[in-house]
């Protein structure tokens, strides 16, 4: 058992079935994103047009971060739409990881529709130099 | 032949208090199809720019997403009855430098649209260009008298 928990880390974790369901935010949309390693950390950044500080939340759990996004425009009394592309339902971007994450040091940015969070890794995840003597 | 009701596996009963270890696999298995498969569905990995167009009583309105741009970097332009949008995105990380463009055309007939009054306005990502109508292009009512 230990062998599989090594191979896979996410046996660690509770089962999805235990989990408290989500919040009901209707029909959601997957922002766009990308996730780039560093050394000490994560960048994420998650696309999210339209979305302003007061529609934007940002939760950071022990084993999951979830970005939720509401649209914060709203159509104007007397336009009529002629065609769409874009959607107005919330975005929600939820990612899992296995508890590598210094929740205390999570940073996040929002300017122009662009959210950048800055994600460290816990110590113990980090790798360390051994010096050979 | 006997029939056994399909019951979901997630939502089976023995999953959540004798930990079978395959429920981790099947999640494992859910998050691989989410993160791989998932982008060939979402906007990821695309550079169009997705439009929306509205109008009301005296103006078109164009509304594109182009999140993460510099106002400086937008350039609106109207060609031959087209609207063209083009943008670049740049990002700075700490030993490289990336710079995405984004461009997107829009069929406008130039008979219906004032071209030298033609406003722009960015905020949260958005763009959006206002083209006031032509008076020749505006509805106009008539009213006819019913004899």
């Amino acid at each position: 058992m230990s062998l599989i928990s090594s191979i896979l880390p996410s046996l660690n974790r509770p089962a999805t079935a235990t989990r408290e369901p989500a919040r009901d935010l209707g029909p959601t949309l997957k922002p766009a994103y990308e996730l780039n390693e560093t050394a000490d950390g994560f960048a994420l950044t998650v696309y999210l047009p339209g979305v302003e500080h007061s529609g934007l939340e940002l939760q950071a759990d022990a084993d999951s971060i979830t970005v939720t996004g509401r649209r914060a425009w709203k159509k104007p009394e007397g336009w009529t739409s002629l065609y769409r592309e874009s959607d107005d339902v919330t975005y929600e971007l939820v990612l899992s990881h296995d508890n590598i994450i210094d929740l205390d040091k999570v940073q996040a940015e929002l300017r122009d529709g662009v959210l950048r969070v800055a994600l460290a890794k816990t110590e113990a995840v980090k790798p360390r130099k051994i010096a050979v003597s | 032949m006997t029939l056994v009701r399909y019951t979901h596996p997630t939502l089976r009963p023995l999953a959540s208090f004798a930990r079978s270890p395959w429920t981790g696999l099947e999640s494992e298995i859910d998050r691989l199809f989410q993160s791989s498969l998932g982008d060939f569905a979402g906007t990821t990995g695309t550079r169009r720019v997705p439009v929306d167009l509205y109008e009301d009583k005296d103006n078109t309105y164009v509304r594109a997403d182009l999140p993460g741009v510099n106002r400086a970097d937008i350039a609106i332009e109207l060609v031959d009855g087209y609207l063209n949008i083009s943008a670049s995105r740049k990002t700075k990380t700490a030993d490289r430098e990336e710079t995405v463009s984004l461009t997107r055309s829009v069929s406008v007939p130039d008979a219906a649209v004032q071209a030298d009054k033609i406003t722009a306005a960015y905020e949260n990502g958005v763009l959006t260009v206002t083209l006031p109508k032509r008076e020749e292009a505006k509805p106009r009512k008539v009213t006819v008298a019913v004899k």
